[in-house]
């Protein structure tokens, strides 16, 4: 129970960051800026941060009554200038075929003119602004869903929300829209937010809404785990240049990326929530107060410093939770050969793969020459392999060869874009990461290849697989 | 020139009992000064323990009304609780009646007072018609103040969503309950507290250094260790 209390200083809740935090750090003038979204669009297009491309405003109605509708292009996003919360967006896929009054939404629904003007007239009404107060209703460019996280996000576009404080970025979080969250990705609105590792920008836990842990995308086999952000680098680097733009102290920034542009910075956010630090499972008080004080010369040493403090700590604490080690996609590892031969490679580890190979010359050092010379008396080239008949054809000649030929405890069928091949399968085990690990290795002329082994998945359910590592 | 304190009584202070002699009646006097323990109250549930509720006013002013509807009668405050249910169900339901008709916000929000009014009216006719004393006796205003309850929660529902708004107006309805048990002179508790406050009304000032106090405070809600509770796990 102490412990419980004492870790409560480490967590920063919404006395601490308004009183602290926000109140000292972001004066009135510089959120006023944050909260006019189209007035930060262009300050932080002059201080060199990309940012969409505005296409039109309204400010008043008779701007809305006149308005042009057939100059809007084929797709675009809709947003209240001074919104909050995501609220009030509206997200246009592109022009329903064969009109030019109508237009299609990410979840299919189609939108009239008519009803782009009714939204439009609440938004000039005040209906998401704060107290209610008129508002402008802007139109601007629809960013394209990069491919890396195409899998990831249901309809809408993901994010990735910084918090930056003293030009440091202190903690971060992947932002993934949900069928619930109707494409945004707020988590206030029902989206994802997945903790990303400061120092190689690769997500670790995840939260569904504002407190509900997940380890996959709800309904899918899609793990949270793992991904490794695109641009990463970049993303802190305009991060903090946006910070030191804005004049904002304690400032969430919004990073979206585009499929062609890259990076480009969505918005700044005066008021950043705190689910953050669920989604990243540590506290950002403890974050914050580490680098009171210091004095950061530059928008590359701001970016370096977080990602020396505020990296790798979480891969610690996820070897501890998880059991698993977390390992790159290159690994020395020790093979064990046939009469407890030690050989040390280099091995790919391809989670592409569902099965381990090593190389021919390979197997030969550890001892599986035999295996090898009668293999190669098969004719392989004879059985047509197809999809349909490889366990058939597995099986066939395991019924065969299996007493003739010693130490051959399997045949593999891989098909892969270079062609399908039937290999023989010895057993061979392997140390990596300190784990031992049992293993069925294939056998395949690897020499032209650039490592001698590939480790599939099938033998890495003791690790994780850090891509940047 | 006040006129001077004859006697002292056990029963009133001073100050209370002169403000009563310029024929200020005693309800209002005691209303006003609870009034600043209700703020006090809000603000400690907000700061402290995280219930958010419509802002400030809105639970105080609730509060106020139920105190009030429950002066002469307590077991009417059964049938202000029920007002305060009637005006959100139906605010709620108007929101989806009037979503198709796209009206802008302020006539829709007329409407919605329009039904609302029209259906506590209903359920004050039922409550009285039950009951020979019936809820009829209640004042006009303290229904008036929970009616317009309604811009308040339509406003949130519009901005937040209807479920955020859901618990807010929960929120909202316990703190008046809260504030109408410790300061209602139909409970005990109340009883005492008003008491206190009649005999006492200087102590009022003593709660601005705890306004000042809960005003530095940066410490976790309770709600937060709730919310952060598999944080706090991890990281002790």
């Amino acid at each position: 129970m102490f412990d419980f209390f004492k870790a409560s200083s480490q967590v920063l809740g919404m006395n601490a960051r308004n009183l602290t935090y926000i109140r000292p750090n972001n004066l009135s003038n510089t959120k006023k800026l944050a909260d006019d979204k189209i007035l930060s669009k262009k300050m932080l297009r002059q201080n060199g941060v990309p940012v969409p491309r505005l296409i039109a405003q309204i400010s008043s109605v008779s701007t809305l009554e006149n308005f042009d509708w057939t100059t809007l292009p084929e797709s675009f996003v809709l947003k209240p200038n001074q919104g909050l919360g995501g609220a009030g967006i509206l997200i246009v896929y592109g022009r329903k075929k064969g009109t030019n009054n109508a237009w299609v939404k990410s979840s299919g629904k189609v939108v009239t003119t008519q009803d782009i003007i009714e939204h439009v007239r609440n938004i000039l009404d005040g209906a998401f602004s704060l107290s209610n107060a008129p508002d402008t209703a802007f139109f601007e460019e629809r960013l394209r869903l990069a491919s890396e996280l195409r899998p990831y996000s249901y309809k809408g576009i993901p994010d990735i929300r910084i918090i930056i404080y003293n030009k440091v970025p202190v903690m971060a979080m992947l932002r993934l829209p949900t069928k619930e969250s109707d494409g945004k990705a707020n988590l206030q609105q029902g989206g994802i937010g997945v903790g990303i590792d400061m120092a190689t920008g690769t997500t670790t836990t995840a939260v569904l809404g504002k407190s509900k842990l997940i380890d996959y995308i709800p309904g899918s086999r899609m793990l949270l785990r793992g991904i490794q952000i695109p641009h990463w680098e970049d993303m802190l680097h305009l991060a903090v240049k946006a910070q030191i733009a804005s004049k904002l102290g304690f400032l969430g920034a919004d990073i979206a990326i585009d499929r062609e542009r890259g990076p480009v910075f969505l918005e700044l956010n005066a008021r950043p929530g705190l689910s953050i630090q669920v989604a990243n499972m540590a506290g950002l008080k403890k974050r914050l107060e580490r680098i009171e004080g210091l004095s950061i010369k530059s928008v590359e040493h701001g970016v370096r410093v977080g990602k020396n403090l505020f990296g790798g700590e979480i891969e610690k604490n996820l070897e501890k939770t998880s059991g698993k080690s977390v390992i790159g996609s290159v690994e020395e590892i020790t093979l064990i050969g046939k009469n407890g031969k030690e050989i040390e490679v280099r091995a790919k580890i391809d989670t592409g793969a569902y099965s381990s190979s090593i190389d021919e010359e390979l197997a030969v050092k550890l001892g599986y020459e035999k295996v090898l010379q009668q293999w190669n008396k098969i004719d392989t080239e004879e059985y047509k392999l197809t999809k349909e008949n490889q366990k058939e054809i597995q099986k066939e000649i395991l019924d065969k060869y299996s007493k003739s030929i010693d130490d051959l405890s399997d045949v593999a069928t891989v098909f892969s874009s270079s062609g399908s091949t039937i290999r023989p399968v010895v057993k061979c085990s392997f140390v990596m990461d300190k784990k031992k690990i049992s293993a069925q290795m294939n056998i395949v002329d690897r020499q032209h290849m650039k490592y001698s082994m590939i480790i599939g998945k099938k033998n890495l359910y003791k690790f994780l697989v850090d891509v940047s590592k | 020139m006040a006129s001077p304190c004859i006697y002292n009584s056990k029963e009133v202070s001073c100050l209370v009992q002169h403000i009563m002699e310029q024929s200020v009646p005693v309800e209002t006097v005691t209303i006003l000064l609870l009034f600043p323990i209700i703020a006090t109250l809000v603000v400690l549930l907000r700061q402290v323990i995280g219930m958010h509720a419509f802002g400030i006013y809105t639970p105080s002013i609730i509060a106020i009304a139920f105190i009030a509807i429950g002066q002469n009668n307590p077991s009417n405050i059964k049938h202000a609780v029920t007002v305060y249910l009637v005006v959100l169900i139906v605010g709620m339901l108007m929101r989806y009646a009037l979503k198709k008709l796209r009206l802008l916000y302020l006539p829709r929000v007329a409407i919605t007072i329009t039904v609302v009014t029209l259906s506590v009216l209903a359920v004050l006719t039922f409550a009285g018609s039950l009951s020979r004393v019936g809820f009829a006796g209640a004042d006009l205003f303290p229904i008036l103040i929970i009616i317009t309850l309604v811009e308040k929660f339509v406003s949130v529902q519009i901005e937040k969503g209807s479920r955020a708004a859901i618990i807010l107006a929960a929120e909202t309805l316990i703190i008046a309950l809260v504030g109408y048990l410790l300061l209602s002179t139909s409970t005990a508790i109340g009883t005492k507290v008003t008491d206190f406050i009649l005999r006492y009304p200087y102590a009022i000032l003593m709660l601005i250094p705890f306004h000042v106090f809960l005003g530095k405070w940066t410490g976790l809600r309770a709600a937060e260790y709730i919310r952060f509770h598999e944080v706090l796990k991890k990281i002790r």
